[in-house]
């Protein structure tokens, strides 16, 4: 029963996720002056592509075409994962089954990148892997500010306990740590440029450069729901209000999907306001991160 | 029968095939199977005894052996069995392997290969039951020795003979250092017999030096850093059925020595000595990875990655050390429990990698993964054993590697809760990030390895005419991938097993381990939560089948053939991504640790200017123990050996004068003066 909860929880985001990108471009756009394209513009490049045939490299294995599956799996589960509907039991939602639920999308893609033999896809790869190498203990630390809080490494313990603090400065260094790793683990600017095909910035794109039709879809949806995987976890773990036994459950789904929206926004706006890091500054800026958990750790 | 007939028809068996020595090269395709048979069959042996102590209880038998030390004794608690089942699991796998494998050695000294591979496994196994002092020490340097003679087996190569030197100068110094332990034990106890031992009577100053010498003696063997420089040098040289069993078992016998010592003999100790292991067990995680990153030897990779598993395993002792010393049973029970589960998943693991990448070798010839690619095609099965391996190796859910790290970070979060004072509740939650970084490092060296080694094109000939490996290599390394996986999706078997093992140790309580449903694992102790492996692995079948589904949304999937993209030229192998370039900017953030030395060789000779010009490009990095400890202790070892060459002169004369002027010295010092 859990997990049909969960598996649920997982198809509604997955149909949420690519209206968020949407309006992140379209918040996007209107900052730079552009009226760019509509919000459900990614519904239907994806269901385009999903009717698409593909093009396969002769040099490839099988192991590029489970790739996508296996990518879009991992993110979908990681989705089912979430601590949304909190009164749920989610005994097994572990923090860590979640991390390493995401690791398996990546493990994958990069061999899928390397996998074609063109230098772009080992480019990808590479980059990627070194972002994750950063990114991984600083994530970690983020969400240890609200799990040694809590007691638990639970996602629906943690959740629960952010439901109950009040605000804090910890909490503020915490959540501003998050939203720094939340930009690179979703590859957007500074770390990443996920509107660019140019190979001397790009690093998702590098590594599905050789993607076309249905697997090039599932994997743009997936990513979708990267996005707004971490953008409610944010939301749930970093901004808790209104706190709950204040309001009914249904006021708190439409609390969360309101954060969600001004979540997104924010991104849009850091994203204007910045420029792409070059790639050996990132250790600094993923440094800054790990230094604003360590202080919300110790001020707790 | 009984576990007591396994345990010696155990010994009988790896005794006969350790005769097979005295045949020299004579009939190899005979002795190998016989050989290698008898050790699989004492392998079995060695499983079942295992089975029938945990079943039964603890064995215990007196050899008829008599020593000038007292009566030799062994005893087989549920300890010693859960630690030779590990032996008996990798020995088998390895023993049936070397069947296909060690052709490639059939000559003039193939006997003696065959025959130390017995001699091997009895010597770990003897390791595991002796319960007393004088036979442990005698089966420990057989096991030293009989493994430097493996390591050398190749001694025509000067890389290998120089590699089994230091091994066997480092496995000394770590057994001068487990003897005193042992010595100071058993002088308190006034016995050689390990029932007998007590750490808790001795004076506290002796007993850290027991802790120090047996922590400083078990850990060379283990390959903690910066008692690792042997391991990354003998494993690889090796060959490839033994450097399984080395990497993959024999290292796991320090880690049964330390769980002796530090679980039984010495009692629960203070604070600091669980923090000292805690400070190795990371830097041996992080260092160790990042080295094996670096690495392009395949096998020596998979060597540097064995210090770093050694490193998550002490994470795992070092923490279950705290908690016993602060006074928390039940979270020394989870931490403990890490390190057995750990330790087995290792041996399962690291056998299967180290066969993949002797498999590798067999075919190819070579363990330079820039010279390799496009084996997936070539030598699928392999590649498919080798990838289950790489993924568990990266802790990727639902395999045994996850389970094992996820009980880890569950030890380590609870360690600020067990601390008191911000500094250290701050260094134990850097611990768990330090951790994530390993894990993160890990994936990155194993994407590596596979990405490269078995992906896209051939980078040479070699690579070109691979071929799949013969199906008595592939069966145990189909084995092992089946076990990383039934580890990996019902863990509660392996925990209740590692839970009985554990239970009568003082200091720990595993009752918080044990479950009261059979589709999780919970940790009852506060509400740190649980793991439930069939709910995980459920909600990726369903998500799987909801993208294939998706896929054939729009009907069935078309697929057309074009060639991979690279800008308009024919793409050939030398576009593709090295190893070294994969892990470039990796170096180049730990440029302070690595301290990469960058050689670029532009050969402009005959070739235009702009295009076309042959390059090499060279990279070395340097370890920094090597350079801080190593090379001046040998430096001031020389320099001393040249001083007192000055004495030493050769000459008789001279020597008769030292004789004399000694005795002349003697007799004043007699009268009295």
């Amino acid at each position: 029963m859990t997990m049909f909860i969960d598996m649920m929880q997982a198809l509604i985001l997955l149909l949420a996720a690519p209206l968020v990108v949407g309006i992140i471009k379209k918040t996007k756009a209107r900052l730079q002056n552009r009226r760019g394209p509509g919000i459900q513009q990614l519904y239907f490049d994806i269901l385009k592509f999903l009717a698409k045939d593909s093009v396969e490299s002769p040099t490839v294995s099988w192991i590029f075409r489970v790739t996508p599956y296996i990518y879009f799996a991992a993110a979908v589960s990681a989705a089912a994962l979430l601590p949304v509907w909190l009164n749920g039991s989610g005994l097994v939602n572990n923090l860590l089954v979640f991390i390493y639920t995401l690791a398996i999308g990546r493990f994958f893609l990069v061999l899928a990148s390397l996998d074609a033999g063109s230098a772009f896809g080992g480019m990808g790869g590479s980059r990627e892997m070194y972002i994750s190498v950063l990114v991984e203990p600083v994530l970690l630390l983020a969400m240890l500010t609200v799990a040694v809080r809590s007691g638990s490494t639970n996602l629906f313990a943690m959740a629960g306990t952010a439901m109950q603090e009040s605000f804090s400065l910890s909490y503020f260094f915490a959540a501003c740590a998050f939203f720094i790793v939340m930009l690179a683990e979703s590859g957007r600017i500074p770390v990443d440029n996920p509107d660019t095909h140019l190979e001397l910035t790009m690093i998702h794109e590098g590594m599905v450069l050789e993607y076309s039709g249905r697997p090039l879809g599932l994997i743009f949806w997936a990513v979708a729901l990267k996005q707004l995987i971490l953008i409610l976890l944010f939301v749930l773990l970093f901004i808790p209000w209104p706190l709950a036994g204040v309001v009914t459950p249904w006021v708190q789904v439409l609390s969360i999907v309101v954060k969600v929206l001004l979540v997104a926004v924010a991104l849009a706006v850091a994203e204007t306001i910045t420029n792409k890091m070059r790639l050996f500054k990132v250790p600094n800026f993923m440094a800054l991160s790990g230094l604003l958990s360590l202080l919300a750790l110790a001020a707790q | 029968m009984l576990a007591v007939d396994w345990y010696y028809l155990m010994l009988v068996l790896f005794t006969l095939g350790g005769l097979s020595v005295f045949f020299g090269g004579k009939h190899p395709g005979k002795i190998n199977y016989v050989a290698h048979g008898l050790a699989a069959l004492g392998c079995l042996a060695t499983v079942l005894c295992a089975i029938f102590v945990l079943w039964q209880g603890t064995l215990e038998l007196t050899l008829p052996l008599s020593l000038p030390f007292g009566v030799m004794t062994a005893r087989v608690d549920s300890l010693a069995a859960f630690f030779l089942l590990l032996i008996g699991v990798g020995g088998l796998a390895a023993s049936v392997y070397a069947m296909g494998y060690s052709k490639e050695y059939y000559g003039g000294r193939y006997g003696l290969l065959t025959g130390l591979f017995n001699v091997f496994l009895l010597s770990m196994v003897l390791v595991i039951t002796a319960s007393h002092v004088a036979a442990f020490v005698i089966a420990w340097e057989v096991m030293s020795v009989v493994s430097f003679l493996l390591v050398n087996f190749e001694y025509e190569k000067l890389a290998n003979t120089r590699a089994a030197f230091v091994y066997i100068v480092m496995t000394h110094v770590g057994t001068i250092f487990i003897i005193s332990a042992f010595l100071l034990l058993a002088t308190a106890a006034g016995s050689m017999d390990f029932a007998q031992f007590d750490g808790s009577i001795l004076p506290a100053a002796t007993r850290n030096i027991v802790f120090l010498c047996a922590f400083v003696g078990f850990g060379a063997k283990a390959g903690m850093i910066p008692l690792h420089i042997w391991l990354p040098q003998a494993h690889p040289v090796a060959p490839s059925h033994i450097s399984a069993l080395m990497s993959g078992v024999m290292i796991k016998t320090a880690i049964y020595g330390m769980c002796r010592f530090f679980l039984e003999f010495l009692g629960t100790g203070p604070v600091w000595w669980g923090g000292l292991i805690l400070a190795i067990a990371i830097l041996s995680c992080v260092l160790g990875v990042l080295y094996a990153l670096m690495e392009t030897d395949l096998k020596r990779l998979l060597a540097y990655s064995s210090v770093e598993n050694i490193g998550i395993m002490l994470l795992g002792i070092g923490s279950g050390m705290v908690f016993m010393s602060k006074g928390e049973p039940l979270m020394a029970g989870l931490a403990w429990v890490a390190v057995l589960y750990h330790c087995f998943n290792h041996a399962v693991f690291k056998s299967l990698l180290f066969m993949g990448a002797g498999a590798v070798l067999h075919s190819t010839h070579t363990k330079d993964i820039e010279r390799l690619g496009g084996l997936i095609k070539r030598m699928p099965y392999t590649a498919l054993f080798f990838l289950v391996g790489a993924a568990t190796i990266a802790a990727l859910p639902p395999l045994n590697g996850f389970i094992s790290e996820w009980l880890t970070f569950q030890a380590l979060f609870l360690l600020p809760q067990a601390m008191t004072g911000v500094a250290p509740k701050l260094a134990g939650t850097v611990l768990i990030a330090l951790l994530g970084l390993t894990g993160a490092l890990a994936a990155a060296c194993f994407v590596k390895a596979f990405g490269i080694a078995f992906l896209a094109k051939p980078r040479s000939a070699k690579a070109e005419n691979a071929q799949e490996v013969s199906a008595v290599m592939l069966a145990p390394m189909a084995g092992l991938a089946l076990l990383c996986v039934l580890l990996g999706v019902w863990p509660q078997g392996m925990i209740t097993l590692i839970s009985m093992v554990l239970a009568d140790f003082p200091g720990l309580n595993v009752d918080a381990m044990l479950t009261t449903n059979w589709y999780s694992v919970a940790f009852n102790a506060s509400n740190a939560g649980g793991l439930s492996m069939p709910f995980v692995i459920g909600l990726l079948l369903i998500s799987v089948v909801v993208a294939v589904a998706l896929s054939y949304l729009y009907g069935k999937p078309r697929i057309v053939t074009g060639e991979t993209w690279t800008c308009g030229i024919v793409p050939n192998s030398h576009m593709q991504y090295t190893a070294t370039g994969f892990s470039g900017p990796i170096r180049r953030i730990f440029h302070s640790v690595l301290r990469p030395q960058r050689e670029t060789i532009v050969d402009e000779i005959e070739t235009n200017h702009y295009f076309g010009r042959r390059l090499s490009y060279q990279v070395a990095i340097t370890y920094v123990f090597t350079d801080m400890v190593y090379r001046p202790i040998n430096r001031t070892i020389l320099g001393m050996a040249r001083f007192m060459k000055t004495i030493q002169a050769g000459s008789l004369q001279l020597y008769i004068g030292y004789i004399m002027a000694v005795t002349v010295l003697v007799l004043i010092w007699n009268a009295g003066w």
